[in-house]
């Protein structure tokens, strides 16, 4: 179409440049194409999830009727209100506990000096090295024994803080000069002071991107919700679990399936379109880094 | 002065306190506990009677079912990790070139990685079901998830255009970082595109290449969460979802065998110790030169 616009437009362009109006053309529609690949999916479910069970036989992208059923069926009968509740807390939490844990650590391993230092953050690296899949069975036995499977406890305190997330805030806190600390030295601030006061708040980029890193792991995070609450009081099932549990219950029940698939993306999602650039360069730093 | 120093190390313990208790408490100590439980019979009660050994290593390497897993996820590995690097290469590619709408375009091809992967597991049991919109598009009804014999295939196609977008991060990183007179030096010599690529741009790319094929590698070895949805956490049909982790968990949580999921465990770490090492060895030694 574009070429077709372009070429009616102006009859006398060269044949050389045609060609290259042609060869734009053509390159603009693959990559739409593309892209397309990438979104429609989303958008049909979007479209399905309000669909009524027999319209949701038909290939089509405009449900008839529209309904808001299948959403009304999940957030109340199918309780997804308590799983993103669970899941929303879970989240804020273990972020909160990884930039306050992650940022501490990661102040002193990038500043202050005490015996032993290397040694301990060579210790924080290895545990980099150690896949869950092996912590899998000893971390379920340890959080047995303390009565803590089951519970949100149990999942807060594995993950207080990671060893990425702590060498992220140092490898920050590195590029931050010595002269804000001197000057708050100066001021009679002591170490906690000037980490709370002064270096934290200087190291917000870095905040942005373990923010946005963090919370959607937590949020997405299948593996340890199914381990510490699958087997348990589906009043602590966060939402990946509860859409699992959705699927393997109602198979085909294809609108409230959609409906629950949407809501397990849409806070990751509008977090995305807000704070693109932060998660981008965070992928990147994070993965070329760690 | 003394004093002063004192003060800060007091400090710095303080600080790193909790960090390296939870390292310590949820990480290496637990990789010893589960070597310690690997070699003895361990239910959900805990250890049993009978003294160590090495029996439950026996069991797993002479299990047919983990022979089963091993193989479905080799395929999957051979299958994900190149399609991976291609797609993401390619994403890449079209992304560095002054385009319209660069941004839009790359955040297209990024969404699917940031999504979880229940959900877009879900939307692909949807899309790809034996009535779903794939299937009308290329006029069959094969019920690509819940077939024996496409089901890995499928999963290869899923998980390979989620983390193209991820893929394309690393490669766009790395394409950016090439300095533009080796660009200008082939135009000069009057070199074509297709050529240029092959002959500069690919060769030049080999650390971003090691490095996604690294990491992507060792994250299909892991492969669970879309096994598990798929198969409703059973593996199959036919044990054709079965993969080395769906294996641990099975063991852990439906046999109650901890002793032979521990076992499974260790084997797994090592295969993806030894692959983390040549990469940390192999990009320690590009960096150097």
């Amino acid at each position: 179409m574009t070429l077709q616009t372009v070429a009616a437009a102006d009859p006398f362009i060269p044949r050389r440049a045609r060609s290259e109006v042609a060869r734009k053309a053509f390159f603009y529609a693959v990559i739409v194409l593309v892209a397309a690949i990438f979104f429609v999916p989303f958008i049909y479910t979007l479209t399905t999830s309000f669909k009524t069970l027999p319209d949701a036989a038909n290939v089509t992208f405009i449900p008839h009727p529209w309904t808001s059923s299948a959403w009304h069926t999940i957030w109340t009968q199918y309780d997804f209100k308590t799983y993103i509740k669970n899941s929303v807390f879970l989240a804020l939490v273990v972020t909160v506990c990884n930039i306050f844990l992650g940022g501490l650590g990661g102040y002193a391993f990038a500043r202050l000096k005490f015996p032993g230092r290397e040694l301990l953050f060579l210790l924080v690296l290895g545990t980099l090295m150690i896949p869950d899949q092996l912590r899998l069975i000893p971390v379920f036995v340890m959080l047995t024994n303390w009565h803590l499977i089951g519970n949100f406890s149990g999942y807060i305190l594995i993950n207080l803080v990671t060893a990425t997330n702590l060498f992220f805030m140092r490898q920050y806190f590195l590029t931050i000069p010595k002269d804000f600390e001197e000057a708050a030295k100066l001021d009679g601030a002591g170490y906690f002071k000037t980490f709370w006061r002064v270096m934290l708040p200087l190291a917000l980029p870095a905040i942005s991107a373990l923010v946005i890193l963090q919370f959607q792991g937590t949020w997405n995070d299948f593996f340890w919700p199914l381990i510490l609450f699958g087997q348990g009081n589906p009043a602590h099932y966060t939402i990946q679990l509860g859409l699992a549990e959705l699927d393997f219950q109602y198979t085909v029940l294809w609108p409230q399936i959609c409906a629950g698939s949407i809501l397990a993306i849409l806070p990751i999602l509008a977090i995305f379109l807000a704070f693109q650039r932060y998660f981008i360069s965070g992928v990147v730093s994070a993965g070329v880094k760690g | 002065m003394l004093g002063v120093r004192l003060r800060e190390a007091g400090w710095g313990y303080g600080f790193v306190a909790v960090p390296i208790a939870v390292f310590g408490l949820f990480f290496v100590y637990p990789f010893g506990y589960a070597l310690y439980i690997s070699f003895f019979h361990w239910g959900i009660l805990g250890k049993q009677a009978g003294g160590a050994g090495t029996f439950n290593y026996d069991k797993v390497v002479h299990d047919p079912v983990f022979h089963t897993a091993l193989k479905n996820i080799a395929e999957y590995t051979l299958g994900v990790v190149p399609l991976t690097m291609a797609l993401g290469l390619s994403l890449a590619l079209v992304i560095n070139q002054k385009i319209r709408g660069r941004n839009f375009f790359r955040s297209a091809f990024y969404f699917p990685s940031i999504a979880s992967s229940v959900a877009i597991t879900t939307i692909a049991l949807y899309l790809f079901n034996a009535n779903g919109l794939f299937n009308h598009i290329i006029g069959s009804k094969t019920p690509w998830f819940q077939n024996a014999p496409t089901v890995m295939w499928a999963i290869v196609g899923l998980n390979s255009w989620t983390s193209a977008g991820t893929a394309m991060l690393y490669y766009l990183a790395a394409l950016q970082s090439i300095p533009t007179d080796v660009y200008e030096a082939a135009a000069v010599d009057n070199t074509g595109a297709w050529r240029t690529f092959w002959r500069i741009t690919f060769p030049l790319l080999r650390p971003a290449h090691f490095f996604v094929l690294v990491i992507f590698g060792i994250g299909a070895l892991k492969l669970f969460d879309q096994a598990f949805v798929v198969s409703n956490g059973l593996g199959g049909p036919n044990y054709s979802t079965y993969t080395p982790v769906l294996y641990i968990y099975r063991e852990a949580f439906t046999t109650f065998d901890f002793g032979v999921a521990a076992a499974a465990g260790v084997l797994l770490f090592a295969l993806i110790f030894v692959l983390t090492l040549a990469q940390r060895l192999t990009v320690g030694r590009e960096e150097a030169a």
